[in-house]
Parts: C-alpha cells; structure tokens; sequence
C-alpha cells in the first residue's frame, strides 16, 4: 500500500458527519466536499494518509482555501479536558472557548442529572418557545462569511441557545458534538484499502454488491481458507527449462501446442475462487495475496529539486501532460475497437478510468516487468500465488478492482500484479470444454511472409489471437488439472452445486471457506455431511448402489444422487459459525455499546477441509460400532489386506 | 511483488520452507502433521521415521488415540488430507517397567507426542546399536483418524499448552483490520500460546529474506514470561518460521520494541499485555514526554515504527477499566481513528429434528405427535379404546388393558420396521434445523483499533507543494452543489467558444464529472 496519496489514485474522505467521499484524486482540479467547502486536489497529492485537515479561510490574493493539519491534541481536545477536569488537573472554565472536537463514532446518551453548567449563555433568554435565537437568515449569513473552519458559527449557535444552562454536561457534549458535524469544515483522507472499500459499500452505498460481507466475515474466510502469499512467481518455462533444455527457434506451432498440453503440471499456492460480489472477495484475497496493490513509485528522491526549482514548469508540463490523457482514452479505445473482436468490449466509462490512471502507471514499472515474449504461445501466467475464478458469466465482474487499477477486459493493459495472477474461466469451460469456442477454435496461423505484408493493426489481431488461444488453453487445462491448495466462495449459486464441481479439483487437505448471507444455503450443504449421511454412505445396505465396487478415485468425482448430492467422505471438520463486532464508544464516564449498528444479514462462513478416504470401506471404533461389527468385519478385512491403502494407487487416481 | 527471476534460483527449496506457508503434496518425515481424531479434537504430532523400535513398540513412533494406535510409518508419505486406518499395535506388553499408564491411551496423547518428540534422539542413539527395522504395522479391523496440513487455524484448535490464546474469530479479524499484509512489518508483544503469532506470519510473508539487509515482512514477537520464550523460540524452529519471527524475551513496558537498537520499522501492531497503556509511549514518532529518560545524546531515541507509513494497533483486553486507559493514553500520544470494538463469535449446529407418532425407533428421533393433528387422532384412539372396552363389560379385569396396550406397542413397532423397510432414510427425513452450539464463548476481549499517521514535516510538505502548485484547477470532483455545476458548465462553454477546437475537454470534464459519482455504475447493472 502507498504511504502517500498518489496522483489519479483513488481515496476516500472522511467528512464530519462520518459520510466517506471516494473519489480518483486528479491532479490539478478543485475537490468539492459539498457544504463543507472545496479545495484543489494538489494539496493532498502525495501527502501522508490518515491526516485530518481544516480548511482554512481563503486569503485575500488566492482563490482556493489552503488546509490546515489538524493535531490529535487539538481534534481530542474536549476529552481530555473533560479527563483532566475529573482528575482535578485543570480548574473548570468556560469550555466555549476550547476547541471544538469531532471524535469519531461518538454517541452521548447517558445524561447525569445533576451535570453542572459548564457554559453560559450571555444573553437574556427572550423567547422561552425558540430556544436558538438566531433566525435562519441570520446562519445563512454566518455560513457564507462564516471564517475560522465553521467553529466561529458553532460557537456563535452556541451562545444563542436560550438554554445551554439548563443542559447537562453530557446533553451539552451532545449538542455540541451535533453542530460540530453540521459545520466543521474537516476532513480526514484515508487510502481506500479493501477494509474501508468494504466497509464504505456496506455502510454508505449498496450493500448487496458486496453480499452484505462485513470485515469480519473477509477475515473469516480468508483465514479458513488459508489464503496466503505462495511465493516467488514460476513461469513454465522456467518450470520447463530444466526438462527441455533451451527453446528451439524452429518450433511449429503443433510443437508448442503439444507442449502446451504437458506444460499443465499444477503446483501448489492456487485458490479457487467463486465471487459474485463484484471483486470484492477477489480484492480481499488478492491483497492477502500481495497481489493488489502495485508497488510504490519512488517519488521522494528524483522530481524534488527538480521540482522546487522549476515548479512553474513543470505546472506547464502537467497541463500538457493534462491534455495528453484527455484526448488518449477516444484514441485508444478507436483502435481497441477497431483491432479486438468480441472478447472485448471495451466500456467508455471504466476505460476512461483506468487512462486517466494510465500515464502514470506506464512511467512506473514498464521497463521492469514487460519483457517480451518470444513466442505467441508463451503463457504470461505465474504458476503459484494465482487466484483461478469460475465466473456464470462471459466475462467476470471484477468491477472493484478498478479502484485498484486493474481491468480484466482491458487488451492492453499496464503492468499490474493481478495480471499474471488472475486466470478467470466460465462454468462451461471448467465442465464443458469442448463447448467452448474460444477453447476449441484453433488459432490461426499464417507463413511470415504473408504476416509481414498485413497491416500492423491486423498483424496486432493475429498476434492476439493466437496469444489469447494459448492463455485460455492453459487457464482450462490448468483448472481442470485440479490439485487446487484452496477454495473460497462468496456466490448467489447454490453451494452444493458449486461443490460437486469444485471438491474433485481440491488437492487433500485443502481448505474450503464459503460466504453466505444467510444460513439456509450453508446448512443444507453441512447436511449432507452429516454424520447420519456418512454412515449410511459407509453401510452397503444403504449406500447408493451406483457406488458400490467404485474405487475412492472414482468415488471423487461421482456426480451424486438425490439422497447424496456430495460424496459425504469428501470433506472434514465441517462447521458453519458467524461473527460480529459490537461496536462501543469510549468516552470518561460513559463507556457503552453503541446503540444502534448495521442490521440486515448476518452472513454465515462455512468451513471444511478436502479429505482423501481411504480404499474400501473403513470402520469407525467408537461406541456404536459394536453391533455393526460383525457384519462388515468380512469387508473390512478384505479391504484391510494390503492397507494402508497403497498411496502411489492414490496418488496416481487422483488425475 | 518485486519477483526477480533470479531469486527462484535462489530461494530457499521448499522442505526450508515452514510447511504452514508451503506444506507440500504429501506428508513428510520430521515435519508437523494435525491428525485430526474428531471435529474439534486435533493432535499436532511431528512426523519421525524411527529406524528401530521406539518407546517400547515395535513398529516405531506410535500415535495413541482412543481411536486406535497409529504408527508414524503410516503417517508418513500420504497426501494430505489422507484417511488412515489404525493398525495393530502391541501397547499392552511393552515397557512394563516405565511408568506409564498404559490404559490410558485415550487422555494422554499431547503428553505422548511432546514426550515422544523430545525423546526421539535418545532413543534413535540407543536404537542404533541393535540396527532392528521397525515391523511392519498390520492394519486393524476399524478406527481411523485424518491427516491434515498444519494452518494457523489447526494449530490454534490443537495448541499444546493452553495459556491465552487468540482465537481464529478475533485474529482473522485484527489481522484484516490493522492491515497485515504480504510486506508488513508486524510488532506482537505478548507471545502468549503463539496462536496469533503463527497466523500473523501468515498474513505478513512475503518471503524469506535473503540476507540481513533483505527487507521483508516480518514478525517482530516479544514475551515477557521466560518459559514461554523458551518453549516458543524451539517451536518457532520447528516450524520453520526462524527467518520470519523474531522473537525475543523482554519486559515490553520497561525497553520498549527496538531489536538490538534497530527499529524494527514495523507498520501493524498488536498488543496483548495486561497494561498496553505502559508499553505505548514507546510506540511514539518521535521521543515521547513521558520517556525523557529514553536515549541520549550519543544514543538517540529511535522510533519503532515505520516512519514512511501509517501504524495500524489493535490491543486486546478483557476488561474495560483497561480499555479506558487505553484509549485515553492513545488520544494523548496521537493516535487517531479509535475504535473499540468486542467480537461475538457462534458455531451454529446444523441438525434435522424428527418428531412424530409414527416414526421408527431410532436415536434422535422425539416420538412425540408432530402436530395437532396426530396428537388428536392418537387421543381418540385411546378414548375409543376404553369406550370399548367399557362396553365388554366389567368382569374382563385389568390384564386385559395391560394386554391392549401391550399389543399397541407391538403393533407400533411393527409399522416401524415395515417403514424402514419401505426405505425410511434417517439422513434425509425431518426438518433441518440449526441453532447455537451448546457453549459459547460470550466474551474474549476488548479490541481497541487506532492509527498514527506518519509525521510530515515542513520540508516534505514545502517539496510536495512545490511538485502540485495550486491554483491552476481546471474542474470540479466530488460533490457539487446546483451552482458549482453551473459554473463548471459555463466554463465549458466558454472554453468552447474560445477555443472551437478543444472539443476534447468537455469530454473530459464529463467524464470527470462522472467519475466520482458512479465509478462503475454502468458496469454494475
């Protein structure tokens, strides 16, 4: 994560009435916070994150209001007045002159009766039924000549109440505390993390984007499922290298096909994951992964001198700059549509996002990553630390990583870590491959010489083909190879649909996580683990006869009847169990819960880890097994002959 | 990540790699394995392949669980996840002039695997001079356990010494918020049971660093109790994880977090000790007031925290007098963003609830009336019964009830078994239902959240205005109010007219326009 704001980055800002404004920080522009004032982007570009800032009143010869850092001694200013005044630190005095405070998520409710006064109003109280005495006109005039960040305002309403001395220290706080969230011009940047991004779609935009996921529920799941940073990135053909040598120039296409094929040899470090929240359960893993975030540019060192010399320069040089990224995207996107067939439809509006990102990213890591490859059939895909998502769709939702800079349907797109991590395939691909076009369609090929005389756009289009074959080639065959380390789900289908697909692809002992909003789905698919069903499925009288005389392999991948929809086996340590912060204000004397939180879904993880079983049928010692032991005795030692079951057979059925 | 392909070349091979991080297909000897006897009954046993006879049996290492007795031979070279039968082992005629009790198979498993690990050289020495291979386990009729690759989640489920443990409901969710993440430099103090510390190397690798001067994510644990130093910096070894924790014995509120003088440049912290409010001053940007003392002249104080970046802190406390002074000395010290929060966790049981009259015979089944109706009907037999029985007449006596009944009874169990035949499958019949497992943890503790944001100086401040000058802002972004969009779009027009040929920029100021609003909207719907 960045440790300053970048430029064209996106950031949230905290308002004082704990509303969070997201928003792509473009250099050179005037962000408006609505009523609390506007100021220009430049003043928050690569500074520090998590810094409260006051507008200041604009000076004479400017046109813009400058900020203002606001110390934590200043914005915690009334409690610990409030700490040091019950500890006998300080005297009481008039607390209207101290400065005014907006602590976060604070909620006054207890009220003490005999609160002494602790301000006073100067006036003679007037008009007992209007208890603030300033007319509507007159806050008009104060908001708009309003100076001193919108404290002057609050004190003057302050003052007006006809009964500020009739409240309670507490009711006073309270009071206070409203008018400071009307008023205070304030802000607090912060980066927009998956934390905050999730918390932000839950709390203030749409929560069923997200399906309701809260913070806890994200690390719930990805701790079960055991989602981690695999390591080093292992491309094929430094898998390959030492089995083959190095590459022959005069491969066929055939050969690299072919090669293709045996390349597929799956090793650890790859989650399945299943997301129907718009990225946002892919964001979460990909950040626990490392893969979200790009590295930082080194801005500190290089562009200061420079900069303080010349800034007016380079002002111009951004103005210039400016327009380069406004007439680019209408270009770009031209030629995109013009060159790229279906696959991509390129969408003006998320296209524009990301080019407004562009030009920066490109400066950062292209002479580092982008090596070119040698050939079109050259899989750009890391080997481990990948996430392969199933998608219902043609194209995956992956809508919130564009906050991150990453779109999955952008051909061209700048260097980003999900790139090479990210290896998406549709249900009909996984199950059905040979009903895939882009899968069957064999690529194109065409002699050098007649590749040489096309038009380069054309040329482009060839080459994208044929790399797009080979991707999605490696991206099925790969799924399809299975041996995934673990299985993540936050999806709207049915679970145990999804499992009776996904089980068979997990590698023994991986880990299985899945996000539910509500419970029905998730104990449905703990019941046909039930022990009631395991055993059945062990006892020959009640096993599906179908299974019978099947080997534990096969057994993997049987597709399930109407009595069992999973193999019961397959799975162990099921558990279903759900999570929720309660939330609570701090404050010298009136520590609580806070009253009332986010209801809607509670959401619900289930989890589990792949077991392999063994061969033949097993006994289980324990109390119940006395009666059934004579009759199966004869099977378990039949099958009990050559135990334990032969690994290399297992290892070898697992294909 | 900055993958340098080089470093594959150089990185360390998997079988150095902690097998929480990379456990590998199959199960390996001398590596930690979770075999799991029951859901919530797992055993951390660490894998040796014994060349003789061990510990009194002949097969080698031996795990004993009520399930039956598993030699590690059958353990070992299994893939993951893997069911195991028990085998044959001789437990009762071995080392009769131990002292252990052989009969108690079943309670004594931690103690066997800790005693059975630290005993394996020995014995491996004495082992030697007869050169005797293991005898082949022969597998017994039933019992079985899993294998199972160790996660922060088993171990904390199967932890050997059970002090203070962090459990999987509240680390998932400290981690995720204070932002452990492949890179983080991360300070625990209080090491406890390890718990937290084995899922936190988990969130914070990245790696192994190469060198001393490889800056990677790392753990940076202290522990005040010199046992549990002990015992964690040998299970730190064993685990493989020695380049990633750095684990050290100090009293946390006295010499606060730096490693020799270091910092240890950490960006995430969590703080599990009885007075957090102590050991914060020490987590300060610059020296604090309270801690003048701290450093001098020639040996300044240095900052344990990363100066480029903001600090994330969570403590975790079970009383709320703790908290209170927690917070207040975070708002003096600067912190910002605080936050306490306590998580309620619930294991939710999933079961299918059989009730009725006419069910068979079996556990779990409440042969109760399902409904009214069946309550009613079975009511007005047994009024018609007695009717009719009033009406045969008086002399009959009592046994001729006591056989009525009898005969009811008879022909209930009757229609049961004529039900089980017809196919009645217990697993599927009933309603399912679920509820709250019958205990539940109701409190751990009271996590409080807080940033430090990094310091800006004037001079960082004076270098970044001077590289993003202000006053020349083009448009507007985030929230406009009816007269701020006039104003934009007059400017538009105006610079249309100006300047016919600039098309491009309404466009842009569109989209601008746009952009914050609804970032994906269309891509939403």
């Amino acid at each position: 994560m960045y440790s300053v704001v970048q430029p064209n980055g996106w950031v949230a800002l905290r308002l004082p009435s704990d509303t969070t404004k997201v928003l792509q920080v473009i250099p050179n522009t005037t962000i408006s916070l609505g009523k609390y004032g506007s100021f220009p982007s430049n003043l928050i570009i690569h500074r520090p994150f998590h810094l409260t800032y006051e507008l200041e009143d604009k000076r004479e010869d400017e046109s813009y209001c400058r900020l203002r850092v606001v110390p934590p001694s200043e914005l915690y200013a009334d409690v610990i007045a409030e700490e040091d005044e019950a500890q006998g630190c300080t005297t009481p005095g008039d607390q209207s002159d101290k400065i005014l405070s907006a602590t976060d998520g604070v909620e006054f409710s207890l009220v003490d009766d005999d609160g002494k006064v602790i301000a006073k109003s100067n006036r003679e109280t007037i008009d007992d039924n209007a208890r603030q005495t300033l007319t509507m006109e007159e806050i008009e005039e104060l908001k708009r000549e309003g100076t001193g960040a919108g404290k002057d305002i609050i004190a003057k309403l302050l003052l007006s109440h006809t009964a500020l001395d009739q409240k309670t220290s507490f009711s006073l706080a309270k009071y206070k505390l409203l008018k400071t969230r009307k008023y205070i011009r304030r802000f607090q940047v912060l980066p927009l993390d998956v934390p905050l991004l999730g918390k932000w779609m839950l709390e203030e935009k749409d929560a069923m984007r997200v399906m309701e996921m809260r913070d806890e529920m994200i690390g719930l799941v990805g701790c079960w499922a055991n989602v981690h940073y695999a390591g080093e990135d292992v491309t094929l053909d430094e898998l390959n290298a030492s089995r083959r040598g190095a590459t022959n120039e005069e491969v066929t296409d055939e050969d690299r096909l072919k090669g293709l094929e045996e390349e597929v040899k799956p090793i650890d470090g790859r989650w399945l994951v299943i997301d129907d929240t718009s990225g946002f359960l892919v964001g979460a893993m990909a950040e626990r992964m490392g893969i979200l975030y790009q590295e930082e540019e080194e801005i500190k060192e290089q562009p200061t001198e420079q900069a303080v010399q010349a800034s007016s320069e380079i002002k111009a040089e951004n103005d210039t700059s400016n327009e380069i990224d406004q007439t680019k995207p209408k270009e770009q996107t031209a030629e995109q549509a013009v060159q790229v067939s279906s696959e991509l439809e390129a969408e003006n509006d998320t296209s524009n996002d990301i080019d407004q990102t562009k030009p920066e990213l490109r400066k950062l890591a292209l002479p580092k990553k982008l090596q070119p490859r040698s050939h079109d059939f050259q899989i750009p895909y890391s080997q481990t630390n990948t996430i392969t998502l199933l998608h219902a769709a043609s194209q995956p939702n992956l809508s919130f990583l564009t906050y991150y800079g990453f779109d999955v349907q952008n051909p061209n797109h700048p260097p980003h870590p999900l790139i090479n991590h990210l290896l998406p395939l549709t249900w009909l691909q996984l199950l059905h491959p040979e009903k895939d076009s882009a899968y069957t369609t064999p690529p194109p090929h065409l002699p050098q010489e007649k590749l040489t005389a096309m038009k380069t756009n054309r040329r482009g289009g060839y080459h994208r083909k044929r790399r797009r074959y080979a991707r999605v080639r490696h991206i099925v065959d790969s799924a399809r190879a299975g041996n995934f380390s673990g299985l993540a789900v936050a999806s709207t289908m049915e679970p145990i649909s999804i499992l009776q697909h996904t089980l068979p692809l997990l590698a023994g002992g991986a880990p299985i996580a899945i996000y539910s909003p509500s419970i029905e789905p998730l104990s449905e698919l703990a019941d046909c683990f039930s022990v009631a069903r395991r055993s059945a499925w062990m006892s020959p009288e009640t096993a599906p006869p179908e299974t019978i005389g099947k080997t534990a392999a096969e057994l993997e991948r049987w597709e399930g009847n109407d009595d069992f929809p999973l193999n019961p086996t397959l799975l162990l340590n099921v558990m279903i169990q759900t999570s929720r912060a309660r939330r609570w204000q701090v404050l010298p004397q009136r520590t609580h819960p806070v009253m009332t939180d986010r209801g809607g879904s509670e959401g619900y993880v289930f989890t589990a880890f792949r077991a392999r079983p063994a061969e033949g049928r097993v006994e289980a010692r324990g109390k119940h097994t006395a009666k059934r032991r004579k009759v199966g005795e004869k099977s378990a030692d039949a099958s009990a002959a050559g135990t334990p079951a032969p690994t290399e057979a297992r290892v070898g059925g697992h294909s | 990540m900055n993958q340098k392909s080089q470093h594959n070349t150089m990185a360390p091979d998997s079988s150095i790699v902690s097998p929480f991080l990379k456990p590998g297909t199959v199960t390996k000897p001398h590596g930690l394995a979770i075999v799991q006897l029951s859901r919530d009954n797992l055993v951390p046993v660490y894998l040796q392949d014994t060349k003789g006879a061990h510990d009194g049996y002949a097969e080698g290492a031996v795990v004993n669980t009520r399930y039956g007795s598993f030699p590690h031979s059958t353990l070992i070279g299994v893939p993951w996840g893997s069911q195991i039968r028990a085998s044959n082992v001789d437990t009762g005629s071995r080392g009769r002039k131990r002292k252990r009790n052989i009969g108690d198979e079943g309670g004594n498993e931690d103690a066997e695997d800790g005693a059975g690990a630290k005993q394996a050289n020995k014995e491996e020495v004495e082992g030697n001079d007869e050169q005797v291979l293991p005898k082949k386990a022969t597998t017994a009729s039933s019992g079985f356990v899993h294998v199972l690759p160790p996660t922060p989640e088993l171990w904390t489920a199967s932890l050997p010494h059970r002090t203070q443990v962090v459990y999987t409901p509240d680390y998932s969710f400290i981690l995720h918020r204070i932002r452990a993440r492949p890179g983080t430099r991360l300070i625990e103090a209080g090491a406890g049971s390890g718990s937290f510390t084995h899922a936190s190397v988990r969130a914070c690798y990245n790696g192994y660093p190469l060198s001393d001067t490889d800056r990677k994510g790392k753990v940076f644990s202290f522990e005040y109790h010199e046992q549990r130093f002990q015992k964690m910096k040998v299970e730190l070894s064993s685990h493989g994880l020695d380049g990633l924790v750095h684990l050290t014995h100090r009293d946390v509120y006295k010499d606060g977090f730096n490693v020799n003088g270091v910092s240890p440049e950490a960006e995430a912290i969590f703080l599990d000790l009885p007075a957090p409010w102590e050991a914060l001053p020490h987590l300060s940007r610059s020296r604090p007031a309270s801690k003048q003392s701290l450093g001098t002249e020639e040996n300044p104080w240095v900052s344990p925290l990363n100066p480029r970046k903001s600090a994330h802190l969570c403590t975790f406390s079970p009383c709320i007098e703790q908290v209170t002074k927690t917070v207040s000395a975070m708002r003096r010290l600067g912190w910002v963003n605080i936050e306490m929060v306590e998580i309620c966790n619930r294991r939710i049981q999933v079961f299918r609830d059989r009730v009725g009259l006419n069910l068979p015979v079996e556990r779990g089944a409440n042969l109760t009336p399902a409904n009214v109706m069946e309550a009613v009907a079975r009511q007005a037999e047994i009024e018609e019964r007695f009717k009719e029985h009033a009406r045969s007449g008086p002399s009959t006596g009592e046994m001729e009830i006591d056989e009525d009944v009898e005969a009811d009874t008879k022909d209930g169990e009757a229609i049961r078994a004529a039900a089980a035949a017809a196919g009645y499958k217990v697993w599927k019949e009933g309603k399912l239902i679920t509820k709250g497992e019958a205990e539940v943890k109701t409190h751990t503790s009271y996590l409080v959240f807080a940033v430090l944001p990094r310091e800006w100086s004037e001079k960082e401040e004076a270098a970044a205005s001077a590289r993003w000058p202000c006053g020349g802002e083009e448009k507007v972004i985030g929230a406009l109010n009816k007269e701020a969009r006039r104003r934009e779009k007059q400017k538009v027009h105006e610079g249309q007219k100006k300047k016919g040929a600039k098309k491009s920029m309404e466009g842009a100021a569109i989209a601008a326009l746009d952009v914050p609003c609804k970032p994906d909207g269309v891509r939403a719907s």
